[in-house]
């Protein structure tokens, strides 16, 4: 008896739904947004295209079936993830040739690995990482700042042994920038020669990898 | 590519001189841009370049109005640093909809995205709808990436990807999803996507989104939140996010143990008409193995005098890796309907550890647009950076945009 009524109830509330399908936006793309967003509370719909609307639109663009393409071409998209400046306007800078957005200010080369951080997954929303080490390869591998690259006090010895382990942990991608093939880490890191020490985390699934690809396990087995 | 990317953007700019014999509605814009810079990939040589930008539509080519041509690309020339012609394709599809009112096709290189992954393709997305109350979307082609100077990685990289999404629903959106991207042959990323998003109470959103990496059996990005919204002009954003760092299988980096990325959100926005917004927010970020940053930021907007406009936010970030604060500011002003002028500042201080001590780095720019006509107009803009590799750099653009 509870499974029918459920099943009625969850009929109804899809009748109610689906006869108030989303508004299509198209005929509304040049109002204001203070005027789209009273439209939106009376629907009791959220508020968007906010001050904070760069950093949360991937909740709403991020997805199949979204509506942005009723008032946004994709070169709206692509002009912030890919660096074009078709519609560029005056506030908007260079980097070269290409436009880069906002959160990329000032000397932005100097202030990324700093900046990288605060979420560090938001540089691959628009960057490749064959982009970092484009960069990266062309600089003096010597010149960065990285505590576990740092020399001890006066000696030649590193900091390595200490340092490097919860760095690599912590931000791994940025050591890729350098090591795009990680030979470094293989010093140690095999099975087949070095100190032969297992980078494996807990409960590993390397049948996972050898399923997609025979080159990778075979590196170090 | 660079030189295909020219060659295609110039037949479709080709396609215009044909307008006159066809229905078909042609509209789009040209962007003519003369831009002067040091480039540091060259060893801080100054860079001369102009580089030309075309996006069309071409739409109602067909005479049920179904099908669509668009186009996106830019194609450059250096004089100055011999790096010659270069040019990016960002998009150019066919698209076709509504074939039996059920079916929507996008063939070309196309900008793709679904809750597990987006990408940039040479191929197909296919969207079958009005079905029920749940659509379907399957795509696939040839994975395009850019880099500084064209696009690279292997022709043979290809990415492809199935979603499901509810469709009909006001106030509920639902989608899950799967990607996978092939290097060459072997499968390197294999992503499980969902998105989440509901409306409550009229004044509530709450929403979840995720991406699951069937490789390592682990959330690679998971985003739960909250948004209140009392009024119609203020928001209260409530949210947590993690991450792990995710490598493609064929990358020896795939099999290393990594410290999960966490943070938390809590974040106010508040808009008074158009003349006033405020908005102010706080990030907790975890590292993992006891390293943890703060970053607090506020911004503001003021349009009190109508044909003036600033713009201004500040942040602050401390905690490992080095901490930085900085300001945004930038002033607008309509000179009259066909003229507007802008300026703005960049000032930042930073310290990546205690031995380096701060360091400043500062931009200022200055920027004009004048419309000559109602479908063209010039605009400029020149700007200077300081930071501790200039002293004095200086580089600008000179625009001219044509729509038609």
């Amino acid at each position: 008896m509870l499974f029918i009524c459920t099943l009625l109830l969850l009929s109804a509330m899809y009748v109610s739904q689906a006869t108030a399908e989303k508004q299509p936006h198209k005929e509304y793309a040049e109002l204001k947004l203070s005027e789209c967003n009273d439209c939106h509370k009376g629907e009791g719909i959220a508020l968007n295209h906010d001050s904070d609307w760069v950093r949360s639109h991937r909740s709403i663009a991020g997805k199949a079936g979204s509506n942005c393409s009723q008032c946004h071409t994709q070169s709206f998209c692509l002009d912030c993830h890919q660096g074009g400046g078709i519609n560029a306007d005056l506030s908007t800078a260079n980097f070269g040739r290409d436009f880069v957005p906002k959160s990329h200010r000032s000397d932005f080369v100097q202030l990324h690995p700093i900046k990288a951080l605060d979420n560090p997954q938001s540089c691959y929303h628009c960057h490749d990482q064959k982009f970092c080490t484009a960069c990266h390869d062309r600089f003096p591998r010597g010149s960065f700042r990285i505590k576990s690259h740092l020399t001890n006090g006066t000696s030649q010895t590193f900091t390595w042994t200490s340092e490097h382990s919860s760095e690599a942990r912590r931000n791994l991608q940025s050591c890729q920038t350098c090591h795009p093939d990680g030979e470094v880490c293989l010093r140690c890191h095999s099975s087949k020669a070095g100190a032969r020490i297992n980078p494996h985390p807990r409960n590993f699934q390397g049948g996972n990898i050898s399923s997609r690809t025979n080159k990778t396990c075979r590196l170090c087995h | 590519m660079g030189i295909k990317g020219v060659s295609l953007s110039l037949l479709c700019m080709s396609l215009l001189t044909a307008t006159s014999g066809w229905a078909a509605e042609i509209h789009g814009r040209s962007s003519t841009q003369f831009e002067s810079f040091i480039n540091d990939m060259t060893g801080g040589q100054r860079q001369s370049e102009l580089n030309e930008y075309l996006r069309f539509s071409i739409t109602d080519i067909d005479k049920a109005g179904k099908f669509s041509l668009y186009g996106y690309g830019r194609a450059g020339q250096d004089f100055s640093n011999g790096e010659g012609l270069n040019g990016r394709l960002y998009y150019l599809y066919g698209d076709y909809r509504d074939l039996y009112n059920k079916v929507d096709f996008k063939i070309g290189r196309q900008f793709v995205n679904l809750a597990a992954g987006s990408a940039i393709i040479d191929g197909i997305q296919v969207d079958l709808k009005n079905v029920g109350p749940v659509a379907f979307s399957i795509l696939g082609g040839r994975d395009v990436l850019f880099g500084l100077n064209g696009e690279i990685g292997p022709a043979g990289n290809t990415a492809m990807g199935a979603a499901a999404y509810l469709t009909g629903f006001k106030k509920t959106d639902a989608e899950v999803s799967w990607f996978r991207k092939y290097d060459r042959t072997d499968v390197s990323r294999d992503i499980l996507g969902g998105s989440f998003k509901q409306q409550l109470l009229n004044c509530l959103n709450v929403y979840a989104n995720g991406r699951y990496d069937l490789v390592s059996e682990t959330f690679q990005e998971f985003q739960a939140g909250m948004k209140y919204f009392p009024t119609s002009g203020l928001i209260f954003t409530g949210e947590f996010f993690q991450s792990y760092p995710q490598f493609d299988t064929t990358s020896i980096y795939s099999v290393f143990a990594v410290d999960r990325y966490q943070e938390g959100v809590l974040r106010v926005d508040y808009n008074y008409n158009d003349k006033i917004s405020f908005n102010a927010g706080l990030s907790h970020e975890n590292f993992g193995e006891g390293a943890n940053a703060f970053v607090w930021r506020v911004g503001t907007g003021l349009r009190i005098i109508e044909p003036l406009k600033f713009n201004f936010e500040f942040d602050d970030r401390n905690g490992y890796y080095g901490k930085t604060n900085g300001i945004l500011a930038d002033l607008t002003f309509d000179i009259d309907k066909k003229s507007q002028v802008s300026a703005g500042l960049d000032y930042d201080v930073y310290q990546r550890d205690a031995m380096t001590g701060d360091e400043i780095a500062r931009r200022y720019w200055v920027a004009g647009k004048y419309k000559l006509a109602k479908n063209m107009a010039v605009s400029g803009r020149l700007e200077d950076d300081v930071n501790v590799t200039y002293t004095k750099n200086i580089s600008g653009r000179f625009v001219f945009d044509y729509d038609f």
